[in-house]
């Protein structure tokens, strides 16, 4: 199963480390393939290193496409927590 | 950076005394040298499992970090650590370093470091200063990985153009000890201090060694000419056709005195008024042992085991010990020689020691490893042992602080002898047995420990830092480093009046025993022998013999009475000035040098 959505990037800082900890801490467990797509690069979510390059400021649109079994569940789980802006 | 092209002179501290005239070679970091290699597929899993291990020691450095800050209560610490945690599983720096490693075939500290460099690369891009900066951490990160990888694959300074003057920010013992004499002419380092084990090798190799030069400020032309003048701790950069001459000059006139001095090998070390001393060395491997023969040494007053291990992985087993102790006993044909039991920690660790303390030179270093790892010490006890039976052997404790420690170790080597015994291995009938002083605590209880040794031997490199508590290493405290101090003459005289009411010898063993501006004070205190690197028995032997101990003795009393390091040390250049004129490694006053 595939699906794909944008989020957009709330919190004041944008992606720097730990919301991409968070997020690779949440998607640390799931089976799914997590993608993010932002103007040329399409990323894997599971490495911080990665995120970090996109360079995601507050208020950038993200292209997330999630791949696998799990994909709905997942996707809700990392909406949520961009819609949270991560806790901060 | 400035690049010059007049003479520019940068003034350092001297480590190691000399001329050398040469061109610069650049030691550096290890991050930055990897070398590029291919690898066998058979290697592959190989090297792919040493990435594994360094990562799981750079994980343990972390944690053991986390742990402090917890304690330390410095939680944001924690978090920001807990992120390098997770960035070190990324699959970037896991799986995919690997499958670069397969699909390249290239060794894989190279793979890792090109892999960083696309990274540095992707957030140098970023126009964001705030995303710029995150790759510090991953800088953090990148550099703890290649330490542990490089760890193994250490920096070597074995195949150096000749004639080259080494500038690096800092040097270990390892490094000094890989240099080679015709190829590596000088030394130049940011930091590192005189009795620092790196400089200890430089002076034992006899290799002008100049620290604290802020070299990174100017640009220093590779083919250029660089003079070192480890006498006064200056540098020239770009030296002018009349400096170069001035220096070719002097560094000759050098070679020629000390040349002269290495033709005494068959005079006695005795002042001119016939007192006789004791002129040993100080020795860290066998090859060493030639010079002592050709310069006529008594005897070695200090075998440092601990040195022919440093570089591997783990201590030697008995028999390896027993196999090089015997090679040293045998070729000291008949002369005597201290062995000193393990000097390991403070800065001195096996290549994969793990426990790193937070204050090494106050930690368990030493007798203090030793007693504490028993069969460790017993090992090496019985190698010692065994090898007394081919000549004639002394043992010696490095930094014992109390009676207690002395006891100790006297009940092992009794319990380790009897051992022996019963499995009627030969072993000499009488070894004498004595204690490094090294620790102030042991200078001031000498009287009961000279009950209990058959000698003392003054570690004045230790004594001083322990004294005047000034890190040895630490350059910005040089100026305070002061073996003259009025507190470190007093408590060497206090060593030696207890060991002659107690009967035994005293060796002074540090470096202050091979500057020849120290032998008439030394003397004059009452030392009775002292220990140098094999190279400095000509220069120390010309010394004894240019005073007479009437005088050694006035300047003792002379030195006790003033009241500042600064007074003693004039004190002493003045009556070498009176004794070797004609020395110029040592004398600089009224020269235009």
């Amino acid at each position: 199963m595939k699906v794909v959505r944008k989020v957009k990037v709330k919190n004041a800082l944008g992606l720097h480390t730990r919301p991409a900890t968070h997020i690779v801490q949440l998607l640390q467990r799931c089976k799914s393939d997590v993608r993010f797509i932002y103007k040329q690069d399409s990323i894997n979510a599971k490495s911080i290193l990665s995120i970090l390059t996109l360079a995601a400021k507050k208020g950038t649109l993200l292209t997330v496409a999630v791949e696998g079994e799990d994909a709905e569940e997942v996707m809700r789980k990392l909406s949520l927590a961009f819609e949270t802006g991560f806790g901060e | 950076m400035a690049v010059f092209s007049q003479e520019v002179v940068l003034q350092g501290t001297s480590i190691c005394r000399g001329i050398a005239i040469g061109h610069p070679y650049f030691f550096t970091l290890p991050e930055e040298m990897v070398p590029e290699y291919g690898i066998s597929v058979d290697a592959v899993h190989e090297e792919i499992a040493r990435y594994q291990l360094a990562l799981d020691r750079g994980r343990e450095d972390i944690k053991s970090l986390q742990d402090r800050l917890r304690r330390e209560c410095i939680f944001d610490g924690v978090a920001i650590l807990e992120a390098h945690l997770l960035i070190m599983q990324d699959p970037m720096l896991t799986t995919h370093v690997e499958e670069q490693v397969r699909t390249t075939k290239k060794n894989v500290d190279y793979v890792f470091q090109m892999i960083m460099k696309k990274y540095q690369k992707k957030f140098d891009a970023i126009k964001d200063s705030f995303f710029r900066e995150r790759f510090k951490d991953i800088q953090d990160i990148s550099r703890r990985i290649l330490g542990h990888l490089r760890h193994g694959a250490h920096r070597c300074l074995k195949n150096v153009p000749a004639n080259s003057i080494v500038f690096a920010t800092d040097l270990t013992a390892c490094d000094t000890a890989e240099a080679q004499n015709d190829c590596v002419v000088a030394f130049v380092t940011c930091s590192g201090g005189a009795t620092s084990h790196a400089a200890i090798v430089a002076k034992a190799k006899g290799i002008p060694y100049v620290s604290s030069i802020n070299f990174e400020q100017i640009a220093i032309e590779k083919d250029g000419w660089v003079v070192v003048d480890g006498r006064t701790g200056a540098i020239i950069v770009n030296p002018s056709e009349e400096t170069l001459l001035k220096y070719q000059e002097l560094r000759n006139q050098l070679h020629m005195h000390l040349e002269k001095l290495t033709q005494t090998g068959k005079l006695e070390a005795e002042t001119y008024d016939g007192y006789g001393v004791q002129l040993s060395a100080n020795i860290e491997m066998c090859s060493e042992l030639d010079m002592l023969h050709q310069f006529g040494g008594s005897g070695v007053g200090l075998l440092r085991t601990e040195s022919a291990f440093l570089t591997k992985e783990q201590l030697p087993t008995e028999e390896e010990q027993f196999a090089i102790y015997r090679d040293f006993v045998e070729q000291m044909k008949g002369l005597s020689i201290v062995i000193r039991t393990f000097d390991l920690g403070g800065d001195k660790y096996l290549r994969n020691q793990q426990t790193i303390e937070s204050n090494p030179f106050l930690g368990c270093r030493a007798i203090r490893f030793s007693l504490r790892e028993k069969e460790v010490f017993k090992a090496q006890l019985r190698a010692i042992l065994r090898a007394s039976a081919f000549g004639s052997v002394s043992i010696m404790f490095p930094m014992v602080s109390s009676l207690s420690e002395l006891r100790e170790a006297k009940a092992i080597l009794r319990e380790v002898r009897k051992e022996l015994e019963a499995k009627q291995e030969p072993i000499a009938s009488y070894i004498p047995v004595g204690c490094m002083i090294e620790v102030p605590s042991a200078a001031i209880v000498a009287d009961l420990l000279a009950k209990e040794c058959d000698f003392l031997s003054i570690g004045t490199n230790d004594l001083v830092q322990y004294t005047l508590a000034v890190d040895r290493s630490n350059s910005n405290l040089s100026e305070l480093y002061s073996p003259t101090n009025p507190s470190i003459l007093r408590l060497i005289r206090l060593i030696v009046s207890e060991a002659n009411h107690h009967g035994i010898p005293v060796t002074v063993c540090g470096e202050v025993a091979a500057d020849p501006r120290f032998t008439p004070l030394l003397l004059g205190l009452g030392v009775h022998e002292l220990s140098v690197a094999s190279r400095y028995l000509p220069i120390v032997k010309h010394a004894i013999r240019n005073t007479s101990i009437v005088a050694a003795s006035k300047l003792a009393e002379e030195a006790l009475l003033l009241d500042s390091a600064a007074d003693i040390e004039e004190l002493l250049n003045r009556e070498y000035q009176r004794n070797a004129p004609e020395d110029r490694l040592y004398n600089l006053f009224n020269m235009n040098l």
